[in-house]
This record gives C-alpha cells, sequence and structure tokens, in this order.
C-alpha cells in the first residue's frame, strides 16, 4: 500500500532543546494512525512540522507522494488539520468561521454554503447568536474538528479530538472517521485516551521524550482478543504497551 | 479583608513586569524605559513642577496657577488614560482572580489597587510632588499637607480616569454609541476654537464659567498645597467628597454589567459584504481581507478609534500648536494640516498596525494552515489597514476646504493628498516590520489599555508628536516650503513612501516565513 505520510530523519531542534530526534514513519493510505507519548515528547511539534507550521532542522516529509514544506500549497489544499490550540478566530460566529475556511481552501459559494450548514446541523452547533468566544470548550472543538473536515481532506490530521467532547460527539467523529478511511482517506491522531484509540486505530506508533520512536507497528490484533508481544513479554491492551515503554513514575506524598 | 492575598497579587504584577526583562528584547525595553522615565521625572519635576511652583510663588498666585498646573496633569492623566490606555491594563481577569480565596469585594480592591500602582500614574505624581516641592521650597503651605494632597488627587485622578473609560467603553459597545462618542469628541475638539473668537472679543463671559473650577479636585488640591490652614483642610475635604462620588459612580458601573452585541436573528447571515470591499484589491486577496474587516468591525477598541480618529487629529493640532511662543500664520497653520494629513493617513489604525497580530490569538495557527503563502496573512492585513485608511484621508480631504480657515488653492488638496498617503505607506511600511520583531499578545476584548511593545509605543507615539509639531517648526523657519506651489514635491514623496511599502512588504513576507514560529509562541502565550 503507498504512503499518505512519510517521514524520514525527521527532527525539531529549538536552541539547544531537541523537539523530535531523528524520526522516520510511513503511514499507508486509508489508515487510521495513532500517535501516542507522554506529555512533552514531540507529538504536537511533529503534527506542526506535518503540516506546514513549523520548519523541520533536518529530515524529510512526504505527503500524498510528494515533498512536503510549508510552501506547498496545492499540498496543504489536500489536508486537514484540527490544532490542538484549534486556531479559532474567536469574534466570529461559527458559520462566519466555517465558511471562511470553506472558502479558503477553494469550494464554491453554493457547497461551502450546503456544507457549513449540514455540519452546524450534524454537531449540533445551531446557536447562531453566540461567538465562538462564547462558546464552550467542547462546542469549540467540533467547530474546530468541523474546518478540519469541511473541504473533504484526503488526510487528516487531528491532535487530541476527543478531549472535552461529550460522548455523543465522540461518536459521531469515529463514525464519521471510520468512513472517511473506508473511503481509503487517511487519519492521523494523536489522543492521551488510550482506549479510544485501541478501538480506532489501526496503526501506531509511540514516541517518548524528545521525540524519539519506541514502537511503531499493527494494533488490530489487540480489538480481536490477541496480543502484542514485545521485549518477551505479552501486551493484551495499548495501556500497558505504552506504560512500558514511556515508564510509568510512581510518587507518594503523605499529606495527598 | 484578606490584605496579604491582595498584596501577593501586586507583588505578582511586579514579578510578571520582572519576568518580561528576562528576553533581550526586554532587557532592552527595561534599560531604555528606565533611563527614559528616570530623565523624564528630573525632567518633570524640574521644569514643571519646580518652575510651576516658583513661578506661581512669585507671582502671588500661588493657589491660581498651582491650581491651573494640577488641572492640566489631572486632564491629560486622563485623556492618556482613556485613549491612549496607558495605567488602566486588567493585569489579572475577574475569572483568573475568582482562583483565589477572594470575597468580590477584594478582588475588586486588587484590581484598582493593580492598576493605580502602573508605573504610568507614577508620571504623574511625579509632576504633582515637583510641584509640591516648588511650592513648599519659596514658603507656600506644609509639606505634609500638601503630600497628602497629591496623593488624594493620585487615586481622585485613577478613578476618574476609570469611570470615563468605563463609560466610553459602555457606550461604545452599544449601537450607535461610537457616533455619539465621535459626535462629543468633535464638540471637545472644535468648541474652543469656535469660542475663543467670541471670548476674545468679551473676556468677562468666561468669569464665571471659571469659578465652577473652584470646586474641582486640582482646585481643592492646589488649596492644601498652599495654605497651612483651614482652607487645605478644605481643599482635602473636596477632593475626598470627588474620590467617594466617583468611586461610587465606578461601583455603580461596574455592577451595570456591559452588554454584549448580539446577532439581530437567529438565521445565518451569509451576506458577505467584507469580502466584497476585499475584492478591491483582487479577487486572490478578497477573503483574507473579508476576513480581517470582520475581525476588526467587532473589536470595541478599533470602533472606537476609528471613527473618533479625524477629530482627533483635529484636537490634537488644535491644542499643540496653539502653545505661546509658536510662529503663527496662513502658511504656518497650513503646515499643520500637511502634519495632520500625513497624521490622518494612518492614525485610524495606528495601535493595529504595529501589532497586526496582536489581537488574533492562536487563530495566527488558521493563517498558517491554509492553502496558501504563510505571508499572506501578513500581507492582507496591511491591504485591509491601507483600505481602511484610504477611507479617512478621502473623508479629510473632503472636509478640509470646510474647516480650512486659509485661502483655498486647488493645488492644496493635491499636495495634502500626497502627505496623506506618504504618512499611510511609510507607517504601514514601518508597521509591517515592528509587527514582525516586536509583536506583543494583546487582548481582543479590551476596549483599553495599552497592548503595544515599546517599539509599537515609539513609533506610533514618536511618528504622531513629530508630525504634530515638526512642519510647524520648520514653516516657521521656511514658510514658502510649505505653500502651494511644492505639491508635486508630496506626490514625489507619496510615490517613494509607496516603493518603500512596497519593498518591506516583499521582504517582510520573507521574515514573516522565517519568524512564524516565533510570532506563533507569542501569540499563543508561549512566550
Amino acid at each position: 500500500m503507498s504512503s499518505a505520510i512519510l517521514m524520514r530523519n525527521l527532527a525539531k531542534q529549538y536552541g539547544p532543546v531537541i523537539a523530535v530526534e531523528d524520526l522516520s514513519l510511513d503511514v499507508p493510505k486509508g489508515s487510521m494512525f495513532g500517535f501516542l507519548g507522554p506529555n512533552g515528547s514531540g507529538k504536537s511539534t511533529t503534527i506542526g512540522c506535518l503540516t506546514g507550521l513549523l520548519d523541520p532542522s533536518a529530515g524529510e516529509i512526504e505527503i500524498l507522494g510528494e515533498r512536503f514544506t510549508a510552501e506547498s500549497v496545492h499540498l496543504k489544499r489536500r489536508i486537514g488539520v484540527m490544532p490542538e490550540t484549534l486556531g479559532l478566530f474567536e469574534p466570529l460566529y461559527a458559520h462566519e468561521f466555517l465558511a471562511f475556511v470553506a472558502r479558503m481552501f477553494g469550494l464554491d459559494e453554493d457547497t461551502t454554503r450546503t456544507r457549513v450548514t449540514e455540519l452546524l446541523a450534524a454537531l449540533e452547533l445551531t446557536d447562531s447568536r453566540k461567538t465562538l468566544a462564547e462558546y464552550s470548550t467542547g462546542m469549540r472543538k467540533r467547530v474546530a474538528f468541523a474546518a478540519a473536515v469541511i473541504h473533504s481532506p484526503e488526510v487528516l490530521f487531528l491532535d487530541e479530538p476527543f478531549e472535552s467532547i461529550d460522548p455523543a460527539g465522540v461518536a459521531l467523529m469515529k463514525q464519521w472517521l471510520r468512513r472517511l478511511t473506508e473511503q481509503g482517506r487517511t487519519v492521523f491522531i494523536t489522543s492521551h485516551v488510550l482506549e479510544t484509540v485501541e478501538r480506532l486505530c489501526t496503526a501506531v506508533a509511540i514516541i517518548t521524550r524528545p521525540g524519539k520512536l519506541v514502537w511503531h507497528g499493527d494494533i488490530t490484533v489487540l480489538a480481536n482478543d490477541g496480543s502484542i508481544q514485545y521485549d518477551g513479554q505479552e501486551f493484551r491492551a495499548l495501556e500497558p504497551l505504552f506504560l512500558h515503554l514511556t515508564g510509568q513514575h510512581y510518587a507518594d506524598l503523605n499529606w495527598l | 479583608m484578606n490584605l496579604q492575598l491582595v498584596g501577593n497579587l501586586i507583588r505578582l504584577r511586579y514579578r510578571l513586569i520582572w519576568a518580561k526583562t528576562r528576553s533581550r528584547n526586554g532587557k532592552i525595553a527595561l534599560f531604555l524605559s528606565g533611563y527614559l522615565l528616570l530623565i523624564a521625572v528630573i525632567a518633570l519635576l524640574a521644569a514643571g513642577g519646580l518652575g510651576a511652583g516658583t513661578i506661581a510663588v512669585r507671582a502671588g498666585k500661588a493657589t491660581e496657577i498651582a491650581a491651573v498646573v494640577l488641572f492640566g496633569v489631572y486632564l491629560c492623566a486622563t485623556i492618556g488614560t482613556v485613549i491612549l490606555g496607558f495605567g488602566m491594563n486588567a493585569i489579572f481577569a475577574e475569572s483568573e482572580m475568582r482562583r483565589y480565596p477572594l470575597r468580590a469585594r477584594e478582588r475588586a480592591l486588587a484590581r484598582h489597587i493593580v492598576a493605580m500602582l502602573d508605573p504610568y500614574w507614577y508620571l504623574v505624581a511625579g509632576l504633582e510632588i515637583g510641584l509640591l516641592v516648588g511650592l513648599y521650597l519659596f514658603g507656600a503651605g506644609l509639606f505634609w499637607l500638601g503630600l497628602v494632597a497629591v496623593l488624594l488627587l493620585y487615586v481622585c485622578n485613577y478613578v476618574t480616569a476609570r469611570v470615563v473609560s468605563t463609560m466610553v467603553e459602555r457606550m461604545v459597545a452599544r449601537r450607535g454609541g461610537a457616533t455619539v462618542l465621535m459626535a462629543v469628541i468633535m464638540a471637545l475638539s472644535l468648541g474652543p476654537s469656535l469660542l475663543m473668537p467670541y471670548l476674545q472679543k468679551h473676556p468677562h463671559a468666561a468669569v464665571p464659567y471659571l469659578a465652577w473650577g473652584k470646586w474641582t479636585p486640582p482646585y481643592g488640591a492646589a488649596l492644601a498645597m498652599t495654605h497651612p490652614d483651614l482652607r487645605a483642610v478644605w481643599g482635602l475635604g473636596l477632593i475626598l467628597l470627588w474620590t467617594a462620588l466617583l468611586g461610587a459612580a465606578m461601583a455603580a458601573l461596574e455592577r451595570w454589567p456591559a452588554r454584549a452585541r448580539r446577532a439581530s436573528s437567529g438565521k445565518l447571515q451569509w451576506a458577505s459584504r467584507y469580502e466584497g470591499v476585499g475584492a478591491f484589491l483582487g479577487p486572490q486577496n478578497a477573503i483574507l481581507i473579508g476576513q480581517w474587516l470582520r475581525f476588526f468591525s467587532r473589536n470595541n477598541r478599533f470602533r472606537m478609534m476609528y471613527p473618533l480618529s479625524l477629530p482627533l487629529v483635529g484636537f490634537m493640532i488644535y491644542a499643540f500648536t496653539r502653545q505661546p511662543g509658536m510662529a503663527h500664520g496662513p502658511k504656518v497653520e497650513f503646515a499643520s494640516a500637511v502634519g495632520a494629513f500625513a497624521i490622518v493617513g494612518f492614525i485610524g489604525t495606528a495601535q493595529f498596525a504595529v501589532n497586526q497580530f496582536g489581537y488574533v490569538g492562536n487563530g495566527l495557527r488558521r493563517y498558517l494552515l491554509l492553502p496558501a503563502d504563510p505571508a499572506a496573512a501578513l500581507r492582507s492585513c496591511s491591504y485591509t489597514f491601507a483600505l481602511l485608511d484610504a477611507v479617512l484621508i478621502v473623508a479629510g480631504l473632503v472636509a478640509w476646504p470646510f474647516l480650512s480657515r486659509g485661502p483655498f488653492d486647488p493645488r492644496m488638496m493635491v499636495l495634502l493628498a500626497g502627505c496623506s498617503l506618504a504618512g499611510m505607506f511609510l507607517y504601514l511600511a514601518a508597521g509591517l516590520w515592528v509587527s514582525l520583531l516586536s509583536a506583543r499578545r494583546g487582548n481582543y476584548y479590551s476596549s483599553f489599555g495599552n497592548d503595544l511593545s515599546f517599539a509599537g509605543n515609539v513609533v506610533l507615539i514618536g511618528t504622531m508628536m513629530s508630525l504634530v509639531f515638526l512642519p510647524r517648526v520648520a514653516a516657521g523657519r521656511w514658510p514658502e516650503a510649505f505653500w502651494s506651489g511644492y505639491w508635486w514635491v508630496t506626490l514625489a514623496a507619496a510615490a517613494l513612501a509607496f516603493g518603500i511599502y512596497w519593498t518591506s512588504l516583499e521582504r517582510a513576507s520573507a521574515w514573516f516565513r522565517a519568524r512564524r514560529e516565533r510570532l506563533l509562541a507569542i501569540m499563543e502565550g508561549r512566550s
């Protein structure tokens, strides 16, 4: 299967601080790919490099078979991004924001209006009297998700998409993501909710500080009551594997 | 009253100021501002305060002259706060302070004390203390009574500024409020020039109105500074009375919540008039310019400042150039208009142009994710300012023949238009660089407060002050240089300024691509 995302020796440094180190990864087309790691391990930095927000210090990125840089405008048109910080314009109403994004991605006026209206209804963002600043965190996340999918991207990057969203919203988003991958599109997700990743994703990469890949593989076996063998141990779920790879810390505070 | 926690918040505010000096830019800003502050305080104490004190006592009208000086300082501090936002920054939002075990009254107290201890107010106090020292050294009044008066006046001035600011903010938030405010400012700015000829003919007509001045806080402070008897007590009482009244007004205004504007109906509005305006600069820019126009049109600060810009320029020129010792005459007056029109070219968007991304927060990230050149956001924002400034230039040119008192020559219009365009392009060029190299995260929802970086303030205030005074001074020396015969010079200047702007736009776009990570960190509060 051809690659949707290909990283070769990707590195990102901020002065002396290494955020991502020599990361090579191949994400096949049509996969639901989980990108996991503890806080500060470089997940968002990697997504920043993959979406043109950040310039890698070294290494190469290919998306849909083409070399990707911040100036790859034609490739940016084919990807959708839901950044962790959402990137919303708070004084706007949801429909104005989504229409702006849709127009920037080249959708015509009729398609823009149809898709915005349908997305707002499906994601229950129907209170058109509230600006984005007045929305709850979960509703803002829904708007950012809608902005990421409005142009039907071929590759979708989602940075912590499920946090703060209610179960009904998460279920709807999962349903849409599954449909996207069934259509041959690729979804690249970072999340700390390991159970969701385990149920949703077909493959996973786990990185540790500073942005170093420690494990990469298929996890569909876990859904079929199978197990993953690693380091002479057998793991029947993603969480113990993740904790084994990234290290578990215990601290006993006697006042707590 | 949890004074310990309130004290901790005040200490935290100063720690936050100090924390800013950890960066290289912060260190430079600290050095320059510290140095300038020292020079300014010494100059103010010596020239403003001591000088005025000396004149006051020697003239035998210590109270009256002290009252005039204090009234001037009081008025300037209030205007500086309301218009430029100095000394009114909300360091800790109410929602942040609610995290701590503080009652509503304690939170309000902490908020006001933190604002009152803004370094801006120290300058005001420096001038007033200078006057006090001057008066005391020449034998007028008691020092300690005067010091109490200065401290009370300091608090009263802050409360006045807060009340005026809040009233203006509430007014602007209402539909049509900006228009009412503009009418008030127009009346205040044009009123003196309309009244002056009448008062010159009838000098006694103003006397009964001037007597009202004896009931103001500055007059109360002047009484306390110059009299060691019961009149000083009366003066202190007067300030206290005003502080109590204004404090009550402030409390009432704070209890009366700002009414946010809402969409008139629940229906989705698809009309894209903003994009229509943006299309003037090409279809490729229409969507981004439309977005910027929508963004700024909902900003209280912009909605307040933009319509006020023209009357404000008129007011500034009138107030600053009527100083004793400055040259007069039709050519000198026209020179003032030349400076004023250069200011008109950028004043409507001045504070945004030197901090283009300061109010978008993490929206900057969205611009970088769009399928467009990353620098398109920078360029489209600058084009938006140019469009908005152009509207003010046209309005200024239309109004000028009606307001000008001198002889009219059509070439003057060309000359003034050239000045405005030159001012606009040069300021926008400078704004691009300041926005990139000295960006600062601002609060979109605040109507007041000075969110600009040190460099932003230097460019904004320095440019305006230079354009107010320099043409008039130059016209006093070379009067022929500012006459309509030289209309072509400003057109050449406008063309040159456009060249500088265009080159800056190209270069700044490359810099933006290189600095976008740093700008993202600043706007998202990570730096």
